[in-house]
């Protein structure tokens, strides 16, 4: 975030610059070096005084404002408008501004390792590639319930779609509460029922799977051979039986439950009525224990996934996205970790996975077929002849015709390799690169089979065909989560935070709800981006919100209690997209108060791109009660009413006011302690015009329409997509997506496959702009 | 029957003076003042014995081994036969079910949905089982704590979790599985160190072409990589010192590959285990083990012993059918084979760190969740002991009046020092543990 901290003039300008006599004359480049060079530096680098660089975003209106009404430090104000703007002006040409930056001081793409994430990706999808491992994602919803007349699983007499797993039979037969006919065809006493298909896993993170029945029951999820949650023996009062697994995000895992209503063991000649019940539920990372929604369910077959669960160090996220350009002890010994996991893993299987035996006297042939397209996928090319030697035959020759110990060995050197751990560098301008990058950017993963074939078929040459093929490539669940990860990092929630509020203040506002508002964002955010036109503007305009019964009552909805989550116009004309939703205003708040301030720097810094630096020491909000005539909005004015402060404050006060009519938990109010909520707000915009709203309806219009927003919005895709600078791509990349986002009509999936092709070619153009001229670009561009 | 340290090495043929390398042991000059380490094997075999073939005839320290058990004759002296011991444990569950699941918990099942032939239903055990009461009364203390403190090893058992394939049990409700897969055990054992062994063999090809690929990418990016091999090359003198320090100590047992589990493969599973076994104590990875053959209605086909129909099936067979109560003798026999090769690798096998063999400080219990199969009787519950790791008095047949096997738990948990004041169901308990052991 440092380049963002960027403009703030500090303590120590002092006085004796301002006395010195100064002539209208001058330009701005004069003025700088009389009024400012002395503390900031002569090229704005900075002085032992004052270390930071005068580097950042905002426009020269902005920052013409800035200086106009903070500079100099101890006599604000005393530098006419026209000085200011000169200076600014001079400030950005020569060294503040991101062209001024690249002029100055390339920023270069620079060699990465593989995140995290992307670590365990690969892993996945290789070891998915040989189970024919799927991560499209369709319409249907629900398990596949099989329905048997005996308690074995066999005898079936229906199958059908089972939105969720809640089933209370009671003592009658399968059906006979909804008076299907075919409930005559089964013993009450003695029925199975097997439901399957595979549950689709929105993040990574862990997961709690749990089964209720006073039935058999079992439970297995992405393992077919070991049940998760194991009650085919019923004892005592035990009812319930769970089990967690970590699980990554944008996958299907396989799932199926074995119900059985009867004894086992021995049958049982004489069984009684007894009552039955089963119910399958989960606690998502984050959430709370609620049946496995309908949404997360599908009845469709899924492969086991390979799911790496080593532990790394975090990836470095200083500059805002995660970025693999630093590697230590602890990486290496994860990257060991990991390989072996995944060595000891693959030879167990290798018979299933090479398509082999033990005893196949062809079992070596085998064997190198299975190492060479796993190392062809992990490296993201095909092998060299040197490569292949040293990764493949090496390893089969030293472990005399053992399969298993050459498999170990040779995944285990292929999974170490910097071939595998490190992207590619901007050097290379191979098809194969461009794939990888695709799948970096969309899939957080590496190409699939159908990228190696479209490089290895020339047909990753142009803008138009990369293009395609990354439309193309949007049509996974990988990239679905992929999506929604951006726009929590947009929306500056995808860290877990704290959302406790004062149980005396917000009765009833527990985990659930919670749990529940993070919900209703997500849907919301699906289903603008994943409609057809995946406007951009909706986020910020839509007048519906996603509820279901709990939120519907908790917030004064019109839902039945136990609705579940659907799209309904709550609040018509105070209510606004993203800026209005209760998750999003319960999270920019205090555990009783508001916080404008939060709130204001959400919005100027998170959705119009504003570069604010910290505050210079860390303060505590002005307690309410030491001024108890006062609302929220003149506290934030008092405490922060300071020269030093105004600097960044006279950007972020203003427009966090203009969600002042909604109280700590996003509940709309018309008052604040007692007096009319004042929701006025101004933003300067980077263009140098002052706008001014009358309330949140008011800057959500603005937003909606804003460069200023559209810029911070490609900016911070690309960031999130690519992990390298995007000054690295030129100056005025973000100025040329923002043009195409607009001609769009501001779709954000056209954005997205827009970034990821720009990169794609991009990262070679630079490099060796001449050669992709010739060879790469005939068309296009 | 102690062999002393200096038999021990003489034996070996080696000098005084290499003693302390061969046994690697700073202690070596006060193994007499440091308290011995106590082992407990439980061997498990199902559906009940022929008893005429089992028993000795004789009570006392002069008696003959019958048929069946012929091949303990090495170790006779020091092995004890319990005959007459009862497991009294009623309640839910049928025969089998209560056999192998109050065999070594001492208390009734909890009520459930698993029908047996006969009885009514039931679930798990209602407490732990003898075994892990001992493990974690060592693992409290420092001087017998060990890295696993107990190893459940199976034998073709079959891959369903209910009553009747569980006999190890952490707590009421909580059965825990024995591994059959001699693979995943040696996994669970000696992962890290094949790991190691492998990871050091593949380190000079990757730093080669970590160079290699270095060479390849700018001067700014090289810093990387370069940055990488540092801890490559660190990781390389890391495991050469493990490898100095201490790891030759661990022995690791050489498996034959690709052995399936299915029936046929049962000898060479168990003979995989009873290895992993004795390597296992030889390293103290644990002071406690199980073996557990099959389950209680065990379906083996002894096809290698020229016998076709399953074990169960036999079991059934009347005193009378001479034909069928001689195919049980063999397959009594086999097991007790099996025990035999355990006992033997046990004494082949030195005690580190103190004096005379493995099999000086572990005591085997053989055991079975029927005293006869055709009658499912829980009378003359087999408990047939090998070893010294218990301090009973061995090479003796003794002969009780149906003593509740509660009683027989308790001095197995007071042998160990932990005089636990009952086990498992208090009402079988009030004698105290047998008083004649010792």
């Amino acid at each position: 975030m440092f380049r963002n901290f960027a403009f703030t003039l500090s303590a120590t300008l002092v006085a004796a610059c301002l006395t010195a006599p100064r002539l209208c004359a001058e330009t701005g480049e004069q003025l700088y070096s009389s009024q400012c060079a002395r503390c900031h530096g002569k090229s704005g680098e900075g002085s032992k005084k004052y270390a930071k660089p005068l580097i950042g975003d905002r426009s020269v209106a902005q920052l013409a404002e800035q200086i106009q009404k903070t500079m100099p430090e101890n006599d604000p104000g005393s530098l006419t408008k026209d000085e200011s703007l000169k200076i600014a002006q001079h400030c950005f040409d020569a060294f503040y501004s991101a062209a001024a930056r690249e002029r100055t001081n390339p920023v270069r793409i620079e060699l990465a390792r593989l995140t995290i994430p992307q670590y365990k990706n690969a892993l996945a999808d290789i070891v998915g590639h040989f189970r024919n491992g799927n991560t499209r994602w369709d319409d249907k919803h629900g398990l596949k319930g099989e329905y048997f007349k005996s308690r074995n699983h066999n005898q079936r007499v229906f199958d059908r779609i089972d939105p969720v797993v809640k089933f209370d039979f009671q003592t009658e037969a399968p059906g006979a509460k909804d008076f299907d006919p075919k409930a005559k065809q089964f013993d009450a006493k003695e029925f199975s029922i097997r439901w399957s298909g595979s549950v689709l896993i929105p993040e990574t993170g862990e997961y709690t799977f749990i089964i209720k029945s006073d039935q058999s029951v079992r439970l297995w999820v992405n393992d077919s051979r070991q049940a998760l949650a194991d009650g085919y023996v019923k004892s005592g009062s035990d009812n319930e039986y769970k089990g967690t697994l970590f699980l990554l995000g944008g996958r299907s895992y396989p799932i199926r439950v074995d119900f059985s209503k009867a004894l086992q063991g021995v049958k049982d000649k004489n069984p009684k009525p007894k009552p039955a019940f089963v119910e399958l539920l989960w606690q998502p990372p984050q959430g709370v224990v609620e049946p496995i929604p309908e949404r997360n369910l599908s009845p469709q077959f899924a492969s086991d996934v390979y799911v790496d669960t080593t532990k790394f160090p975090p990836d470095d996220r200083s500059y805002g996205w995660e970025r693999g350009t630093t590697v230590s002890k602890a990486w290496d010994q994860a990257t060991t970790d990991g390989a072996l996991d995944a060595a000891n893993f693959i030879s167990v299987r290798i018979e299933e996975l090479a398509k082999t035996r033990l005893n196949d006297e062809r079992k070596m042939e085998k064997l190198k077929v299975f190492l060479r397209q796993f190392a062809k996928l992990a490296f993201r090319k095909p092998l060299t002849d040197d490569v292949e030697r040293l990764y493949i035959d090496g390893p089969i020759q030293s472990s005399a015709d053992n399969l298993q110990a050459a498999a170990k060995r040779s995944v285990l050197l292929i999974l170490k390799s910097p071939r595998f751990l490190y992207r590619e560098p901007a050097t290379d301008n191979s098809a194969y690169a461009i794939a990888a990058r695709l799948a970096f950017s969309l899939w957080d993963s590496i190409p699939n089979q159908e990228l190696h074939d479209l490089a290895a078929n020339g047909k990753l040459k142009t803008t138009d065909e990369i293009r395609k093929q990354a439309e193309k490539m949007l049509a996974d669940s990988r990239a679905k989560a992929r999506l929604r990860g951006f726009l929590h990092h947009w929306l500056k929630t995808d860290h877990a935070r704290d959302a406790v509020k004062d149980p005396q203040r917000f009765p009833g506002f527990d985990s659930a709800i919670v749990s529940d508002l993070r919900t209703s964002l997500d849907l919301f955010l699906d289903e603008i981006v994943w409609s057809e036109k995946s406007d951009f503007r909706q986020l910020l305009l839509s007048d519906e919100m996603f509820m279901n019964g709990r939120l519907a009552k908790y917030y004064g909805a019109n839902l039945p209690e136990d609705a579940s989550f659907q799209k309904i116009a709550f609040e018509k004309g105070r209510r606004t997209g993203v800026l209005t939703h209760p998750f999003i205003l319960s999270t920019f708040a205090y555990t009783s108060e508001t916080s404008p301030i939060h709130r204001g720097v959400f919005i100027a810094r998170g959705l119009l791109g504003v570069g604010l630096k910290p505050p210079a020491e860390a303060f505590t909000p002005l307690a309410p009660s030491l001024h108890p005539t006062l609302t929220t909005r003149e506290r934030v004015e008092l405490q922060t009413k300071g020269v030093n402060c105004q600097s960044c404050h006279n950007v972020i006060n203003p427009v966090g006011f203009t969600l002042e009519h909604f109280d700590a938990i996003g509940r709309f109010r018309e008052q604040d302690n007692k007096k009319p909520i004042n929701s006025a707000g101004t933003y300067t915009t980077r263009a140098g015009e002052l706008k001014t709203f009358n309330g949140t309806t008011d800057i959500a219009k603005y937003i909606a329409t804003s460069e200023d927003a559209h810029l911070a919005f490609s900016e911070q895709m690309f960031h999130h997509l690519i992990q390298q600078s995007i000054r690295a791509y030129g100056a005025d990349t973000g100025e040329k997506l923002r043009e195409t986002f607009a001609q769009s009509g501001y779709h954000v999936r056209q954005l997205a496959v827009e970034i990821a092709t720009k990169a794609a070619l991009n990262e070679q153009a630079r490099i060796t702009k001449h050669e992709i001229r010739k060879e790469n670009l005939p068309v296009g561009k | 029957m102690y062999q002393t340290r200096r038999d021990f090495v003489r034996n070996l043929g080696l000098s005084a003076a290499s003693i302390p390398f061969v046994l690697n042991l700073p202690s070596l000059g006060f193994a007499n003042q440091t308290k011995r380490k106590q082992r407990l094997v439980v061997m498990f075999t199902p559906n009940g014995v022929c008893p005429w073939n089992f028993w000795p005839e004789q009570t006392g320290s002069d008696f003959t081994l019958p048929k069946s058990v012929v091949s303990l004759e090495p170790f006779k002296k020091q092995t004890l036969f319990l005959h007459g011991v009862a497991d009294k444990i009623r309640g839910d569950g049928d025969g089998h079910m209560r056999g192998i699941g109050c065999l070594l918990t001492g208390i009734e099942l909890f009520p459930g949905n698993i029908q047996g032939g006969s009885d009514t239903p039931a679930g798990w055990a209602k407490g732990l089982s003898i075994d892990q009461e001992i493990k974690n009364f060592l693992q409290k203390d420092p001087a017998g704590k060990t890295r696993f403190g107990s190893l459940e090893f199976g034998v073709m058992v079959p891959d369903r979790a209910d009553t009747w394939t569980r006999m190890i049990y952490a707590g009421p409700n909580q059965p825990i599985a024995p591994i059959d897969d001699p693979y995943q055990m040696f996994k669970k054992l000696y992962g890290r160190t094949t790991d190691n062994k492998i990871l050091a063999s593949v380190l000079d090809d990757l730093n080669a072409d970590l160079k290699k690929v270095a060479g390849a990418v700018s001067a700014e990016d090289r810093k990387l990589l370069e940055e990488h091999a540092t801890f490559v090359r660190e990781m390389e003198l890391e495991l050469k010192s493990a490898k100095q320090h201490g790891e030759i100590g661990h022995k690791v047992p050489d498996l034959e590959p690709g052995v399936r589990e299915d029936n046929d493969n049962i000898p060479k599973i168990s003979k995989m285990q009873i290895e992993m076994m004795v390597n296992g104590f030889a390293n103290d990875f644990n002071r406690v083990a199980s073996l557990q053959f099959t389950n209680s209605v065990g379906m083996a086909r002894m096809k290698w012993l020229g016998i076709t129909e399953g074990h169960h099936e036999l079991s059934h067979e009347p005193n009378s059918n001479e034909k069928a109560q001689e195919k049980i003798t063999k397959i009594d026999t086999w097991f007790c084979e099996q025990l035999a090769y355990l006992c033997k690798r046990l004494a082949e096998t030195p005690e580190p760190g103190g004096p005379g063999s493995l099999l000086d400080n572990t005591t085997i219990v053989w055991t079975n969740e029927l005293g006869q199969g055709n009658s499912h009787t829980h009378n003359n519950t087999p408990f047939l002991l090998v070893g010294g790791g218990l301090n009973f008095k061995m090479g003796r047949s003794l002969k009780y009046k149906q003593v509740p096997h509660n009683r027989l738990l308790m001095s197995m948990a007071h042998s160990f020092g932990h005089h636990v004041k009952s086990f498992g169901n208090p009402n079988y308990c009030g004698d105290g543990p047998l008083n004649d052991l010792t």
